[in-house]
């Protein structure tokens, strides 16, 4: 196949650009549809990493998505301006050039001044909301969730005039991954809150793996937590796992149009491993 | 009458001298919090001399004002040894506030999510960095929903049985309270 990929003089991701996959372009693609994609667990600068990121600037050619939301564990092991450039900017040059913005939420191998960062787009905050037509997105984190963020939340989701809510942060609420498991201290504060504020779906990364959990009231939880690093297997056999991917990596396309809410999971080989789409219901 | 007076003047001294424990408990939490504002204080004044940190697309710029925060907080706090914010007093409160966190009906929500968090051991001293390859275990919310409130950039931080008061922005050990988690 052919990859028009130009001005990049990186070597290795010369290298990984090189045997891009096909990519699909399922999403309906609707004109006017607010389009975003989703990553967790990336920054490890390893080659995994740079091939889904390849994958992903694939698919924004086609998708047009012009922002990414991060699950944490966005650079592991430090976070210098050399870790920076491998685990962050090197992989993702070609999203960042093209405008792509990032809008980063925190895992445990963050480092908290990473707010100040500002491809990061945190204002300085290690919580916080924006909003992209129709919906608005609350980036929340799970590394340190104090009275005062939940209370935040709470007002910000009853606050909220948006059609869509959804929240995103790094400890899943929900999970079937065998290596750590769901957080169910975190699931007692947050889901209320959830629930009384209208959130439609929740994503969070931490477990290796991907995973669509069955709706809990209401809610459709993901787990994304390998686009850069991977359990292998890790996944348990649940009827409460929806659908699961844990043999690769991927990232996540959606894209929201009027009450519809589509998604489309990608592997590194450019397979769709997961699709669906979400109605909206009323709060 | 003489009696009655004798008794009523022997049970305002006896409050004097043992007030309600509510009382004692927030006077306890009350010095916490005004150590750790003092200590807040002293960041903030050296910070004020380095130009507050923004927003930047140079993460070397974050990294050399965190570094350069910690270098003179830590020349500041030459002499502090550890226990100058968790005294004996506030400790001890300490001890009863996380027993109370970890009541039967939280506690097994606790230790999950303590155990799924990634746990670390560290050995951390006053004044050391929290380590940058080491994971921050998650501290669970229903446990800093019962521990006393603290300025944003100050958090309480659990390493292994520890509880580490860390100055988020500086990365830096503020105070370590020894043996608080089984």
């Amino acid at each position: 196949m052919t990859v028009r990929q130009a001005g990049i003089p990186l070597a290795a991701l010369a290298c990984v650009l090189a045997a891009i996959p096909s990519v699909a372009d399922d999403l309906p693609l609707k004109s006017g549809s607010t389009r975003f994609a989703v990553i967790g667990d990336m920054g490890t600068g390893d080659k995994p990493q740079y091939e889904v990121a390849a994958v992903m600037e694939e698919s924004r050619r086609k998708t047009a998505f012009d922002f990414v939301l991060t699950l944490g564990d966005n650079i592991y092991g430090g976070s210098s301006q050399a870790d920076m450039k491998k685990k962050f900017e090197d992989p993702y040059k070609p999203l960042l050039d093209a405008g792509v913005k990032f809008y980063a939420s925190l895992g445990n191998h963050d480092n908290p001044n990473e707010r100040f960062y500002k491809p990061f787009n945190m204002d300085e905050k290690r919580y916080y909301s924006f909003r992209k037509g129709n919906a608005e997105f609350f980036a929340l984190d799970s590394n340190y969730m104090t009275p005062e963020q939940v209370a935040w939340l709470d007002k910000a989701l009853h606050d909220s005039d948006a059609r869509w809510k959804i929240c995103y942060f790094h400890h899943p609420l929900y999970s079937d991954a065998r290596f750590h498991g769901p957080d169910t201290d975190l699931r007692a504060r947050l889901e209320p809150i959830f629930q009384a504020g209208g959130v439609r779906v929740v994503l969070s990364g931490h477990e290796h793996v991907y995973e669509r959990v069955q709706p809990h009231n209401g809610i459709y939880y993901f787990v994304l937590g390998n686009s850069g690093e991977l359990r292998d297997h890790d996944l348990k056999r649940s009827a409460d796992v929806a659908k699961g991917f844990d043999t690769d990596r991927d990232f996540m396309l959606m894209e929201i149009a009027g009450d519809q809410l589509y998604f489309q999971t990608i592997s590194r080989r450019g397979e769709t491993v997961d699709s669906g789409v979400i109605e909206r219901t009323q709060k | 009458m003489k009696a009655a007076a004798a008794i009523l003047i022997a049970g305002v001294l006896a409050a004097q001298a043992d007030p309600p424990a509510v009382n004692r408990d927030a006077a306890i939490v009350n010095e916490f919090e005004k150590r750790v504002a003092s200590y807040l204080k002293l960041r903030q004044d050296i910070e004020a001399h380095m130009g507050r940190l923004k927003t930047t697309p140079s993460e070397e710029k974050i990294s050399h004002h965190e570094g350069d925060l910690r270098h003179k907080m830590r020349e500041a706090r030459a002499g502090v040894r550890e226990g100058d914010v968790f005294t004996p007093e506030i400790s001890m409160e300490f001890r009863r506030l996380i027993g109370l966190a970890m009541q039967p009906a939280n506690a097994a929500h606790i230790k999950q999510s303590l155990r799924r968090s990634e746990p670390v051991q560290l050995h951390l001293k006053v004044n050391d960095k929290y380590p940058a390859p080491v994971p921050l275990q998650t501290t669970p919310a229903t446990l800093l929903e019962n521990l006393p409130k603290l300025p944003s950039e100050i958090e309480y931080r659990i390493t292994g049985r520890d509880l580490v008061l860390l100055d988020a922005k500086a990365n830096l050990v503020v105070d370590v309270l020894r043996g608080v988690f089984s």
